[in-house]
């Protein structure tokens, strides 16, 4: 089966050039709720259980130190 | 609390001569153009007053008015109905030319200058990170810029390579 993605495409362009086209004070009040949005988003992935250390790409041995 | 009540404190300094002349830039100013995408800041270009008895530009007269307005500092930003905003001097002859030749758009009976959509594009290329060429790439996409306009713009700032190079990356 060999699905056909131009049909999506053409969709999210649509959906794209609909959004573009409104009026300003429309798109302006979708960036307001956009921030509230991406600033949810970050509280939440901020708040969950304490974060796995941080995984470094040099070997602890060969780390440089601050002294 | 939102974009707007920026844009209506913007105008008030302009009106108290806090400012000469501003205009919206970035993502916010692209938004006038183009579909919105998500930003966490408002970038206002501006020519800043200099200091009685001093060459020096500051901004300091930009912060002295928004703190007598209740708004609080936030790093670089001043955070304006809810919205870090920050304030950017027109460092370059490219931003001074899109300052001079921002145009005024209606918000709902409020009156915004903006960047031109081409400047905002020719800003983005400037500036180069992997958001600001997909940014670039939206308003071609979008057929939202004159591209004739854009060269035009690009050359005379010396970015003819820089577009050169975004054309050989993406566009072909």
């Amino acid at each position: 089966m060999k699905l056909d993605l131009t049909p999506i495409l053409e969709s999210k362009r649509a959906f794209r050039r609909r959004a573009a086209a409104r009026p300003i004070a429309e798109k302006l009040r979708m960036l307001d709720a956009l921030r509230e949005r991406t600033l949810a988003i970050r509280r939440a992935s901020n708040s969950g259980p304490a974060k796995k250390p941080v995984v470094r790409e040099t070997r602890p041995d060969l780390r440089a130190t601050d002294h | 609390m939102g974009i707007k009540e920026v844009i209506e404190m913007i105008n008030r300094m302009e009106a108290a001569g806090v400012i000469e002349r501003y205009a919206i830039g970035g993502a916010v100013g692209a938004t006038f153009y183009l579909e919105p995408v998500a930003t966490l800041d408002v970038d206002i270009f501006v020519e800043f007053h200099t200091e009685p008895d001093s060459q020096m530009i500051s901004p300091e007269p930009i912060f002295r008015y928004l703190r007598d307005c209740g708004c609080a500092m936030e790093g670089e930003h001043v955070v304006i109905a809810g919205w870090p905003v920050q304030f950017l001097p027109a460092g370059s002859a490219l931003v001074q030319e899109a300052l001079t030749k921002a145009v005024e758009k209606d918000v709902e009976g409020t009156p915004a200058r903006v960047f031109t959509a081409e400047h905002v594009a020719a800003i983005a290329l400037e500036t180069g990170r992997a958001k600001d060429k997909a940014r670039v790439l939206q308003f071609i996409e979008a057929d939202a810029i004159d591209l004739q306009r854009l060269q035009e713009i690009l050359t005379r700032h010396g970015l003819a390579g820089a577009w050169k190079q975004f054309e050989r990356q993406f566009l072909k």
